[in-house]
Formats: C-alpha cells, structure tokens, sequence
C-alpha cells in the first residue's frame, strides 16, 4: 500500500492526464489485487467498482498473454459502443485505467495514458 | 457444459482444490496481495478466476471454474455461475468465523443454490476444532438446506472427487 503522500502525486498526475487530454473522462490508479489507489474524474463513475474490475481485466490479459507466449501484456482495450476504456500496467504492483466516452479518441487515449503510466512508473 | 464453481472466503482452498483435481494445468488469475491483512494469512490472491478441468470415469469433462474469494470481486460470482450445473462451497474452520462465512455465501448464492445444489467442503479442520461439521449442519438447517457437508483437505485429490461426486449425484435427484 502507498503513503497518502505518494498516493496525493499520483492523483495529481492523473488530474494532469484529465486536463492534457480533454477527451479523457476519468482516470484510476489501482493496485493489481482491486485496491484503488487515486482517481480523477469529470464525470460521477463507480469508480471503487471499476478499480476492482480493473484488476480482474488485467489479470485476465496476463494470463492469456502467458497462456499464448507472447510477452507482457503492453494493455487492454475495451472498445464499447458509447466509449473506450484502456487498461495497462504503470508496473509490477499498479495498474491504470483510463477511460473516454468519445468512440473516436483511442489514439489520444492510448498515447496519453501511456506517457501518464511511464510518469507514474517513475515516481513510484 | 458440465461445470461446477467453486467458491468461499480468501484462503479456503479454492485455488488449490482447482489445481489437485485438474487433468490440465489449471489457469490462474493470482496476483500479490498488497493489503497488510492478507499477506498475513497468503501472498497472492485471485481477482479474477481459476479454471482447470477433471475427465470422469465414465468420459464426462467436467470444467472447473473458482471465483474470487473477497468480496470486492463479487461482481464476479454471477458471471461465472452462469450455466453451472452446482456448487462447492470450501469453508476454512481455522478462519475467525466460518459459520458467518457460512451464511454469508449462503445468502449470497441463494438463487444459485435454489435452481441447483451445493456441497460444502470444511477446510483446515486438523488446525482448528473451533466448530464441528453438526455446528455447520445448523446453520443449513436454518436455511432449511439439506445437502452433504466434509471434512476435507483441498490438497488430497480424493477428498475433493468427494465433493464433486456428492454434487454430482444430488444433481441427478
């Protein structure tokens, strides 16, 4: 688990990520076990539900990237008809979620969560 | 599909039963816990699934699917009860309160129960006589469920063919 200290940074990155990415809705850092760890948001989400259900989606990826042999899963995209939500490890132990209800943003999304996750990779 | 779910609190064996009984090497979904509480008691836990499968005797594949035991995953339970013929209940007796995690999946798998059936496997007895299978007989009383109940060590195959067997022949009345 992390200090309050660290946990304060890691929502400032992600309310970073929110404001560099307008199309970005809601942000979370959960631990790989379903505990969430910060978030920002613009939009009222469950978001202690979707922390859960993060990890259960990442370690599913991960099992079924170990199961084919093909490496590390990089991240989990969840293409939905009224958004898109991307999982992808920040490290061993923290896993974001980011999510957009903008269908067309998955570029933007996916590269501005992977430049947040490296941040927070490196702070922690 | 013959499948049966395996459920019950953190640390009853679940995962394990899975793993004796499998004819493939099951998949797992375990992760390192990070909350103080859990490491306590195991290192990892599952947040998603176990799955393996078991051939009987007679030919019939019977898939085995566990759910997460915290209750933060029980938007799991559902999804992995869909289409399930029953289910195996793995209670730890040297937990704090076994009979309120008796009650607890109980209720929470009721209507799951009610359309099937459920055996209930004690877990850790040789550690703790706390409660005896007549303490867990009570409670099913209470729920007015009458359905077989052991003793059991997950690690030894043939306890937990025990319990499928059971759940298999209840099935069939």
């Amino acid at each position: 688990m992390l200090t309050d200290a660290k946990k304060q940074e890691l929502e400032q990155t992600l309310k970073g990520l929110l404001e560099q990415a307008d199309v970005i809705d809601a942000a979370v850092v959960v631990t790989v076990d379903g505990h969430l760890q910060a978030m920002a948001q613009k939009q009222d989400y469950p978001l202690e539900r979707v922390a859960a259900m993060g990890s259960s989606f990442m370690s599913l990826g991960d099992t079924i990237t170990a199961e084919l042999k093909m490496g590390v899963c990089r991240n989990i995209i969840s293409e939905n008809e009224s958004g898109i939500i991307v999982f992808m490890h920040i490290n061993d132990s923290m896993i974001l979620v980011s999510m957009t209800t903008d269908t067309s943003a998955l570029g933007l999304l996916l590269s501005h969560s992977r430049i947040h996750a490296q941040k927070m990779q490196n702070m922690l | 599909m013959n499948k049966i779910v395996f459920t019950g609190p953190m640390g009853a064996g679940k995962t394990t039963a899975i793993a004796t009984v499998s004819d493939v090497p099951p998949i797992y979904t375990e992760v390192k816990a990070t909350d103080a509480e859990v490491q306590q008691r195991k290192e990892t836990t599952t947040v998603s699934m176990d799955y393996g499968y078991i051939v009987l005797e007679d030919n019939t594949r019977v898939h085995l699917y566990g759910t997460p035991g915290q209750e933060r995953f029980s938007y799991m339970w559902p999804i992995l009860t869909e289409g399930a013929l029953g289910l195996v209940l793995l209670l730890d007796n040297a937990n704090d309160d076994p009979i309120a995690d008796l009650r607890f999946y109980l209720d929470a798998f009721s209507d799951f129960i009610e359309k099937t059936g459920v055996v209930i496997g004690i877990t850790r007895c040789d550690i703790s006589q706390k409660y005896s299978i007549a303490d867990y007989q009570a409670v099913m009383m209470e729920h007015n469920l009458v359905f077989p109940l052991f003793e059991i060590d997950p690690r030894e195959a043939n306890d937990v063919k025990v319990l499928l067997h059971a759940l298999l022949a209840i099935l069939q009345y």
